[in-house]
């Protein structure tokens, strides 16, 4: 029975959160007013079947008048069984639930809860390792609160549903959340990701670089963010899933390498600063995948089965070419050129080809050849021997070092060990120079590059430049 | 309250539907293919039924086959022309599922199934089907009257060209027999039709196949060779004599449907006053006389048939959502009606349950609905 008493909208409201449109067409909004730790007044709209709006209305009203943290504890399972709806219904009842959550997050910014030290936010992305994370921080005692980024991904992606940090990730994490009784903030990050990440990502494509987006998203978007909102929910910490452990330098907080060598992610927080740093809390520190997802398994966590991806998170499945492509980069076919510019072949389009790269050349050579570098300006790649990949120094820019350390090992990218270096320094600002005890072969420019102290402490990275 | 508006979706039995068929349910419970005094006595129900029949729909005795139902009998015909799925068929977009989705799943096999227009009123464009209907087609399949807008066809122009052309003609009565006369001797060519009891104040599962097309239908049912070999299985001789009397008393029933006429004129007429943002589907055309289908801006059917229900008032949505999918009508969609416009459809169907107080009652209904729905949409 829809009692119809909240139908409406606040003007200017606190919190607004839309849900709906697609498959069925079905439509639900919600507003809300927060007072302090108080949501003073809901209302929804609705254009949608029976079921939900009766559950867009019951959002209203089990909101209005309940703490912030009482609402984000609003589950599609709480719903059904308030309503009497049948399980098949639980589709209708997710999109009145997906616009409360959605007013929810936009309220944080307009929200700011009284401190709680006992407070811990736990970046939830979906998956197994922040699932985990917030079972232990909860398990701890803390009073743990779930929060998810919803970031863009693609729209003519693949698995543009089922990617990270995409609707369905941040509904697993949020019923995970429900499921342990903790409430769970959605924030939508989709615009300011694409501008912070992705745009970058395809500038950088079409300057010849291979940028690496997941130190950009972690140093300079989504942690920021996530700290900002637990800011807002007044908890000290951030907890996250992340396979490292947070070490102190005197006055300085640093990320350092995970107990497992194998699933360390350190070098994917190389960008963050120390006052994030500060703030991160790791409770995968010591642990091993495996271990983490058989916690997961014997917990009953439906995240313990989802497929683990490695792919940059925005492409969801797709391709590179194709998504550079879609997205501005002219990609234009072009030749395939030695050092001296002899042309050895040709290319559908420059872009994706990443130095080092070996197949997908079609060019026959006495010996191997590799890719070098593109310079998409020209539309070339150009191409030599794998003795030409190697490289002695490597020159940083947008350079930052936490600590004045001269000798550090370098981690040129995401999978490839540290070599020592020494660093050299160069005019101009945040610029510097590595000189490699040992040459490295197929440096790309664009990716980060990790600085680590003897001990496993990223103390500085910066940006490999093309020199 | 507890006011019933939803009659072509089914009737309440009534009384001479119950006393047709009660006499054989347990005292002339025999079989009628027996020969005996128990078959003897139930045959002379079953050959009483279908003389009644016939007389009330204007065709031999012979050409009466019983069924278990509307749905059966439309599938009998459709199976009975192109059941081997090949050759060439014409119908309508705004048939029911028995006919559509029985054309649709032998088209998967092959047969061709080519739809003749309707316009925006929802009446099927005559030209059209004259020029689509060729000699050599295997059927023509229309809905006499539609059951989402209560359109009645202008079916002996298309008996006539179907006719002309040598082409059996299949009219689902189910809706039609409530509400306009039916004489199939006034229709030309292999004509039969379909029709439900319980439209009528008849039992559900009880139905009828008729008219002189039957004598070509190939049987799809196999068994004793019961109902012309059409229907086999043991004569259902209470549905039958309910059946027959429920179309008998519904081809006499002038009366009743002017009343019904009156009062569904009524209600639209008040709620278009009262309510902004209504119109009527088909209300320029010949409609069945207890039949609305209101078109309400900026609300969704399903959610307004819910408080409707609240209310007391049993009335139909024009859709439904069935889990996550609010697919508007097809027959709405065959006409031109948006997508938005058709998922606000009420369908107001009124019959024997039918009193004049009732209007006045639900409009006022609608009008208190209406309100808080469009409210919470214009929150959007």
């Amino acid at each position: 029975v829809t009692d119809f008493t909240l139908a409406g909208c606040i003007q200017a409201p606190d919190g607004d959160g839309a849900a709906g449109g697609s498959a069925c067409g079905d439509r639900v909004r919600i507003t809300l007013r927060v007072v302090g730790e108080q949501i003073v007044g809901a209302r929804f709209g609705a254009l949608a079947c029976p079921a939900a709006t009766a559950a867009a209305a019951w959002c209203a009203t089990r909101a209005q008048g309940r703490p912030f943290l009482a609402a984000a504890r609003l589950s599609v399972s709480d719903c059904l069984r308030d309503l009497e709806l049948e399980a098949a219904r639980a589709d209708c009842a997710l999109i009145a639930l997906d616009a409360l959550h959605a007013a929810l997050g936009d309220a944080l910014s307009r929200v700011a809860l009284a401190s709680a030290p006992e407070r811990v936010v736990v970046a939830m992305s979906g998956g197994v390792d922040s699932a985990v994370a917030l079972a232990r921080t909860h398990a701890s005692g803390a009073d743990a609160v779930g929060l998810t980024m919803r970031l863009w991904i693609d729209p003519a992606a693949p698995d543009a549903s089922r990617a990270c940090c995409s609707p369905d990730a941040v509904r697993r994490a949020r019923d995970l959340c429900h499921s342990l009784g903790l409430p769970h903030i959605t924030l939508d990050g989709r615009e300011a990701f694409r501008a912070a990440v992705v745009d970058p990502f395809v500038s950088a494509y079409a300057a010849g670089e291979t940028p690496n987006p997941c130190t950009r998203c972690n140093g300079s978007y989504r942690l920021d963010a996530m700290v900002g909102a637990a800011d807002a929910l007044g908890a000290p910490v951030l907890a996250t899933g992340h396979y490292a452990r947070r070490v102190r330098r005197g006055d300085v907080a640093l990320v350092a390498r995970a107990a497992d060598p194998a699933k360390d992610q350190s070098y994917m927080l190389a960008r963050v600063r120390p006052a994030v740093i500060e703030r991160l809390r790791f409770p995968l520190a010591a642990d091993t995948k495996d271990a983490v997802r058989a916690e997961a398994s014997s917990q009953g966590f439906a995240a313990a089965g989802v497929r683990e991806s490695q792919d940059v998170c925005f492409l969801g499945g797709g391709d590179l070419r194709g998504f550079l492509v879609r997205h501005g980069f002219d990609d234009e076919a072009g030749d395939i050129v030695d050092e001296t510019g002899a042309v050895l072949g040709h290319h559908a389009g420059a872009a994706a080809f990443t130095p080092g790269q070996r197949r997908g050349l079609g060019v026959a050579a006495a010996a191997p050849l590799y890719v070098l570098r593109t310079e998409p300006a020209r539309g070339v790649v150009v191409v030599g021997g794998s003795e030409r990949l190697q490289r002695g120094q490597v020159d940083l820019r947008e350079t930052v070092l936490h600590l004045p350390l001269r000798r550090v090992e370098a981690k040129l990218r995401a999978r490839s060990p540290a070599v020592g270096a020494t660093i050299e320094p160069l005019t101009g600002p945040g610029r510097l120079r590595l000189l490699l005890d040992e040459p490295v072969s197929a440096i790309a420019p664009g990716q980060t590059a990790a600085l680590y102290d003897a001990d496993g402490a990223v103390v500085g990275s910066g940006i490999i430049d093309a020199g | 309250v507890r006011v019933y508006c939803d009659h072509a979706a089914t009737t309440p039995l009534c009384d001479e539907a119950w006393q047709a068929m009660e006499p054989f349910l347990r005292e002339r419970f025999g079989n009628a293919s027996e020969p005996h005094w128990a078959g003897r006595e139930a045959r002379a129900g079953l050959t009483d039924a279908r003389r009644r029949a016939a007389g009330a729909l204007g065709c031999r005795a012979r050409d009466i086959v019983f069924t278990g139902g509307g749905s059966e009998a439309d599938n009998i015909a459709v199976l009975g022309r192109c059941g081997a799925a090949q050759g060439r068929v014409v119908s309508s977009p705004i048939e029911h599922p028995a006919v559509g989705r029985a054309l649709a799943a032998l088209a998967e096999r092959g047969l061709e199934v080519v739809l003749a227009p309707v316009d925006a009123e929802g009446v099927l464009d005559l030209e059209a089907l004259a020029d689509l209907v060729r000699p050599g087609d295997r059927a023509c399949f229309v809905i006499w009257a539609n059951n989402v807008t209560g359109v009645v066809q202008p079916v002996s122009a298309i008996a006539e060209l179907c006719a002309e052309r040598g082409v059996p003609l299949h009219l689902d009565a189910v809706q039609a027999v409530a509400g306009v006369d039916v004489d199939l001797a006034a229709l030309p060519g292999e004509v039969t039709i379909a029709v439900a009891a319980h439209k009528l104040g008849g039992p559900k599962g009880a139905g009828l196949l008729a008219g002189p097309g039957i004598g070509s239908l190939c049987p799809c049912l196999h068994g004793g060779g019961q109902e012309r070999g059409l229907r086999p299985g043991t004569e259902d001789v209470a549905g039958a004599a309910a059946c027959a009397t429920v179309v008998e008393r519904a081809q006499t029933a002038e009366a009743h449907r002017s009343l019904l006429r009156e009062l569904r004129d009524q209600y639209e007429s008040t709620l278009g006053e009262r309510v902004e943002g209504v119109r009527f589907a088909s209300a320029g055309a010949e409609r069945l006389p207890g039949h609305s289908l209101t078109l309400l801006d900026g609300l969704r059917g399903d959610t307004l048939v819910a408080l409707l229900d609240r209310e007391g008032f049993a009335v139909a949505a024009g859709s439904a959502c069935s889990s996550g999918a609010s697919d508007p009508s097809h027959v709405l969609q065959a006409m031109g009606v948006d997508r938005e416009r058709a998922l606000g459809a009420l369908r107001i169907s009124l019959g024997d349950l039918s009193e004049p107080a009732h209007v006045p009652a639900l409009v006022d209904a609608v009008e208190r609905a209406v309100v808080p729905l469009r409210a919470a949409a214009a929150a959007l």
